[in-house]
This record gives structure tokens, C-alpha cells and sequence, in this order.
């Protein structure tokens, strides 16, 4: 455990315990997103679908980034991922991205997409307001993850038509250029 | 604690006004009843305090436009209905229809100011907790 590190978090009035919560959270909705994702991906298909595959692949693997990027601080401030990956699960920080009733209505299958990033955009600013200018090694990471997420959301909602986004693509899948630099093993070249 | 009843429904202090600042909730049990009151903008409601997805306190949920989001796992309920909005609007139902019970409507309560305090309306005999919600999708 990184104890002075600890100390400083706790000393800078942040609620330890409930950062440790949230996070935990937050790192269960990364892997059942991820999850879930898998899914959605498989079923994009058909003139429509095929396109957004691609994009259900970016965020589907910059989910599973954020998962990577959160455990170390979990146990960096003294916490622990659930040693059961059930109630690991249930601690989601976000509703499950199942796949839709109907899997070949592109606009079903987008708007589950869409609101599962507009969860997560709810979380790490939940988190993000709780440990700005106090924690700031968390702060970092989830403004960085909270970046990305984002994107996500623009890209979906772009695909639906809600208005353009700004997003072109990424250079290759699961590049995540705002967190890969929190990873062990970075995927991209900051700082790998 | 100031009670006044009507046909099927009493009164009961809860909270100052000046207790729940817009935008904000909080959670009172009122005779072994959990009662979320949110101001939204200044408008007072009153529904059901525990998610219907793991029967969480939905206290310190955020209060936005109607809407009420859960803290723990953010599913969104409608202020004034109790309707479940998300994830309801995207759980497949119809091949999941246990999901059901999670995107039930919590049931809502009447609620009016008597000199700056909250009164929330109680039933006197009906059911406590969350109710089904018939127009729910087909599976449901």
C-alpha cells in the first residue's frame, strides 16, 4: 500500500472509503461493459451494422482500459476488487449494456451504446468532482477516462443523428490517447 | 410531527423546506416508510426512497429536469410518476423479463407546504413499496 500517498488523500478531507467505493464501482462497470460490448459488436452486422462495429471495437476496448488503469489506484489507496467475480458484477456503477430486444435494429442497438457511455460520463464526474484539487493522482485518471468517455458518447450520438461530434477515428483500436499513459503496459506511444 | 387525514391519506411533516435545496434529495423514514423528497427547481416531490434495482436508499440522488438519478447505479426515475426511464427504455424485456422487477415504477406521493414545511400524504392502507407497473413492455 502506498502509504503516504494514502495519507495525503486522507488528509486532503477526501472520504477514502467512499472514493475506494466509487472506484470499485467504476472498475465493474468498465468490465461489464466490456462485456457487454463483446456482444453488441458480434451483432452489429447487416449495411448499417458493419459500420459501427468499428466503433463498438474502440470503445469496447478502451472500456476494458479504464478497468486496467483503475485497479492499481483501488489498491494503491488501500482497497480491493471483490475476490467473487459475482458480486463484482453487481457493484456495477451502471445499468448492464444488454443487447437489445431487437438486435438488427441498428437505432435499439445505438441507443443502448449511448446511454451506457452517458452513465459512465455520470460516474467519473462524480468522481472527478469528489477528488479535484484534493487527490489529484485520481483526478488525473478519471479526467482521463471521463475524456474518453465523451467521445464515446459523441460517436454513438453522432451515428444517431443528433449532431455532429467532431470525432473522425481513432489510429487503431483501443487506442485510448487519454489513458493509455495510467496503464502498465501502455498501449500507445505515451510513454511505451 | 403534524398529522391530517383525508379519505384514504394523511399528512405528515418530513422535512423545512429549506432542508432540500434544488437540485437535491433526501431520504426520511416516515412511519416505517422510506420517502425520497427531491426539489426539482423549486418543486416538491415525493416517491418511494429505494431503487427498485437493489432496494438501495436512493438519498443524495441528483435531481435534474424530473429526473431523479439513483447514486449507486444510476437508473433514472421520473419525479412526477415514479417511472423508471433508465435503464427501462433499453433492457430487452421481452427475452429478459426477470429484468422486470428491476425497472418497476416507485410509487409517488402526494405532497403540499404548510408554512414552509414539507407534508407528504401517506396512504392509510395500501400496499408499501414499489408498484407494478402495468404499462410496462410486453414481458412485464
Amino acid at each position: 500500500m502506498a502509504k503516504v500517498a494514502l495519507q495525503m488523500v486522507e488528509q486532503s478531507g477526501v472520504d477514502v472509503n467512499a472514493l475506494v467505493d466509487k472506484l470499485i464501482r467504476a472498475a465493474s462497470a468498465e468490465f461489464t461493459t466490456y462485456f457487454y460490448y463483446t456482444i453488441l459488436r458480434v451483432n452489429a452486422i447487416g449495411l448499417e451494422g458493419e459500420g459501427l462495429k468499428e466503433i463498438i471495437e474502440d470503445a469496447r476496448l478502451e472500456d476494458r482500459n479504464h478497468f486496467e488503469a483503475l485497479v492499481p489506484r483501488i489498491y494503491e489507496l488501500g482497497g480491493e476488487i471483490p475476490r467473487d467475480i459475482q458480486d463484482f458484477c453487481t457493484m456495477a456503477a451502471c445499468p448492464d449494456a444488454y443487447l437489445p430486444n431487437n438486435p438488427r435494429d441498428i437505432k435499439e442497438l445505438l441507443t443502448v451504446l449511448v446511454e451506457a457511455e452517458r452513465c459512465a460520463i455520470r460516474v467519473y464526474t462524480e468522481i472527478c468532482n469528489m477528488t479535484f484539487g484534493k487527490d489529484h493522482r485520481t483526478y488525473e485518471l478519471s479526467l482521463a477516462i471521463l475524456n474518453e468517455e465523451i467521445e464515446h458518447e459523441a460517436w454513438f450520438s453522432e451515428f444517431l443523428g443528433e449532431g455532429p461530434s467532431g470525432h473522425f477515428r481513432r489510429g487503431h483500436p483501443g487506442e485510448s490517447p487519454y489513458t493509455s499513459r495510467f496503464m502498465v503496459v501502455p498501449t500507445n506511444g505515451h510513454g511505451g | 410531527m403534524a398529522i391530517s387525514t383525508t379519505d384514504s391519506i394523511r399528512y405528515v411533516d418530513c422535512l423545512a423546506i429549506n432542508e432540500v435545496p434544488p437540485g437535491k434529495s433526501k431520504l426520511l423514514w416516515v412511519n416505517s416508510w422510506p420517502i425520497l423528497i427531491g426539489n426539482d427547481g423549486g418543486q416538491i416531490y415525493a416517491l418511494y426512497g429505494l431503487c427498485g434495482h437493489q432496494q438501495l436508499s436512493l438519498e443524495g440522488g441528483q435531481i435534474w429536469r424530473g429526473v431523479v438519478d439513483c447514486p449507486w447505479h444510476h437508473f433514472q426515475y421520473e419525479l412526477k410518476t415514479g417511472e423508471n426511464l433508465y435503464p427501462k427504455r433499453v433492457y430487452p424485456l421481452q427475452h429478459l423479463p426477470h429484468l422486470c422487477e428491476q425497472v418497476k415504477s416507485l410509487q409517488t406521493f402526494p405532497v403540499r407546504l404548510v408554512n414552509h414545511i414539507i407534508q407528504v400524504g401517506l396512504p392509510t392502507t395500501e400496499t408499501r413499496g414499489a408498484t407494478i407497473d402495468k404499462t410496462a413492455v410486453l414481458g412485464c
